[in-house]
């Protein structure tokens, strides 16, 4: 088997995000688990992901845009090896990146690869379920997922050809849902069942949450963005008020599509929360003032540059989104 | 117009016909969508001499003058704004603004009525989309029939194909819906007013696939628009699928003994939609 040892929860992402208060508790909880073990998976081209509770993996990706050099491999992927299957949730951003992310699971079970389930449509999460096509698998996700990606897909390849070389973008498919959760969906891996949840529209009108019922571990997929700037792609009014009712629930981590493995809520919400709620005011403050969209995308949300990785890449898209849909408010 | 595009450049519905949802469907093909060929090609000399045949034009002459981002942060969603410097004191009689690359490159063409108004800046804004890397252009003609270019290249690519829609079931629920704004000015006394419309609609640009259908979203987009201030013509506008979804102008006009709007609107299914509002914004 997969030799396993402790490491040290990695504090430095935690203390970027959280209040000094909320990062000694969430410090706290993670050391006091003895859940995040490390495995190597050396396996292939060595691929990382730690067990971050019994029969959950996660893959920390990279705060990166894509690249040849990062393969796509720039959002957390994850797997849950249950009794009689394996389900992978978010395949990464090409089927270089999906094969690596297959070889460690591999390195770490034989159980069929029964489910691949995609959080939502964006390539750096969907863009590696054609390495999975092997283990003849079912894609699961939010019923307006294939509607998302399939008009989206020509300018999403296009860009990802682009960005990440012929190398790395050899293999990549448009694999949609072959199973849509219209509602809430369970899947039985075999002594553990996992939740699915469609959750109205927020970082993308197709998110999907999933719950680990054996260890209480809710991955949110782009719900939850830690030092990785969040981009939003659904609604930001939505975004918040969903943050809301997460914030209220309770699980013993919850996985974030970008980020640390593993986090505590509700703190783990707080940065997205502060960086989407200052948005959201400031660019109310300039519609009631009548002024322009050139104008909130020079100033709205500034106060938030230094708390993020990639603000300059995503911020302005962010706030032209959010003028565009606050303005009809 | 669209049409003619898919067919220009061998475009190809067949391959998407035979997708299926369930069927893991590989759209690798429609990489083949992408505009090809016409990349670094010239299409101004075609475009300028359809639109004003062997007129003279005089380019960044100072009489208008484009803002537009040197580079697009979302291409389907880019702010675009024109102005007539306060020292230029002719009355406007047309605007007509382009973008070389876009498969429509005509944008819009507006044709001033007597309450456009004189005596300040004035300045027209809007949102477009930009396909390809590309110089987006405006050229006004004054009264005196004199034509004016400026131009600004921009980096943009993917602003047509792309879905700016974020959640296409909420977008479609107040098709139509119109919101008129008027901005008195400070000092009331002032001859320029500035106004706003925003209109919820789709303007769909028939480049978008519904994965549901294999086929492409139709084409749905604002075709015409008419501004009058007291029943007098600030501008007719002629639009195409190059104006970003929920069309959104701001503009200027003249002072008047009343200055209420009314803005009437078609769409390419000959769809009507009106709006008013006064100065209070009412």
């Amino acid at each position: 088997m997969v030799p396993m040892k402790t490491v040290e929860p990695r504090p430095a992402p935690l203390q970027h995000a959280l209040s000094r208060q909320g990062f000694l508790r969430a410090a706290f909880a993670l050391a006091a688990s003895p859940l995040l073990r490390y495995v190597p998976a050396e396996a292939a081209e060595g691929l990382e992901a730690s067990e971050v509770a019994p029969g959950i993996f996660v893959h920390q990706g990279r705060y990166e845009l894509q690249s040849p050099q990062n393969r796509g491999d720039m959002a957390n992927a994850s797997f849950v090896v249950g009794t009689d299957a394996v389900a992978v949730i978010d395949t990464l951003g090409s089927a270089v990146a999906g094969r690596e992310l297959r070889s460690a699971i591999r390195a770490v079970t034989d159980k069929p690869i029964s489910y691949v389930i995609n959080t939502h449509m964006h390539p750096d999460h969907v863009f590696g379920n054609a390495a999975f096509k092997e283990d003849n698998p079912t894609f699961v996700g939010h019923y307006k997922l294939a509607r998302g990606l399939g008009s989206r897909a020509e300018r999403y390849l296009a860009i990802n050809k682009t960005m990440l070389g012929e190398e790395a973008f050899e293999g990549i498919e448009i694999i949609v849902p072959t199973l849509a959760v219209e509602d809430s969906l369970n899947l039985d891996l075999g002594g553990r069942t996992l939740v699915l949840e469609t959750q109205a529209t927020a970082h993308t009108d197709n998110d999907l949450t999933v719950t680990d019922t054996a260890t209480d571990t809710l991955f949110l997929g782009d719900l939850l963005f830690s030092v990785h700037v969040p981009t939003l792609d659904g609604s930001i009014t939505g975004w918040l008020a969903l943050i809301d009712e997460l914030g209220r629930r309770e699980a013993a981590r919850v996985v974030p599509g970008h980020g640390p493995h593993a986090m505590a809520l509700p703190e783990a919400l707080q940065p997205e929360q502060r960086y989407l709620a200052a948005i959201t005011a400031d660019v109310r403050q300039l519609i009631k003032d009548g002024r322009t969209l050139e104008d909130a995308i020079r100033t709205a949300g500034f106060s938030e540059r230094d708390a993020w990785k990639l603000f300059d890449q995503y911020h302005v898209r962010n706030v032209t989104a959010a003028f565009a849909e606050l303005e009809w408010e | 117009m669209d049409a003619n595009y898919n067919e220009e450049n061998g475009a190809m519905p067949f391959t998407l016909k035979s997708l299926t949802i369930g069927g893991a469907a590989a759209l690798a093909g429609l990489l083949l969508l992408s505009p090809v060929a016409k990349a670094d090609e010239d299409v101004w000399p075609t475009l300028r001499q359809q639109a004003f045949g062997d007129r003279t034009i005089q380019a960044e002459d100072g009489m208008v003058v484009i803002e537009i981002p040197g580079t697009a942060e979302d291409a389907a969603l880019v702010p675009l704004t024109v102005r007539v410097p306060p020292q230029v004191t002719q009355n406007l009689k047309s605007l007509t603004l382009f973008i070389d690359k876009n498969p429509d490159p005509k944008v819009a063409t507006l044709a001033f009525g007597p309450a456009a108004g004189k005596g300040g800046e004035r300045s027209f804004s809007t949102r477009v989309r930009i396909e390809d890397f590309s110089y987006v252009r405006a050229v006004l003609e004054t009264e005196d029939g004199t034509l004016h270019m400026a131009s600004k290249f921009v980096a943009a690519a993917g602003g047509c194909g792309a879905m700016q829609a974020k959640d296409p079931d909420t977008e479609s629920v107040d098709l139509g819906k119109t919101i008129v704004k008027v901005f008195p000015p400070a000092l009331e006394q002032s001859p320029i007013w500035s106004a706003q419309v925003m209109i919820k609609h789709p303007n769909a640009n028939g480049m978008q696939l519904d994965i549901n259908t294999a086929n492409f979203i139709p084409a749905r987009f604002v075709k015409e628009m008419t501004v009058k201030r007291g029943g007098e013509l600030v501008f007719q506008m002629e639009s195409t699928f190059s104006i970003s979804t929920n069309p959104n102008f701001r503009f200027t006009f003249g002072r008047g003994p009343d200055n209420s709007l009314d803005v009437a609107i078609t769409d390419t299914d000959e769809a009507r939609f009106a709006a008013k509002a006064g100065p209070s914004g009412s």
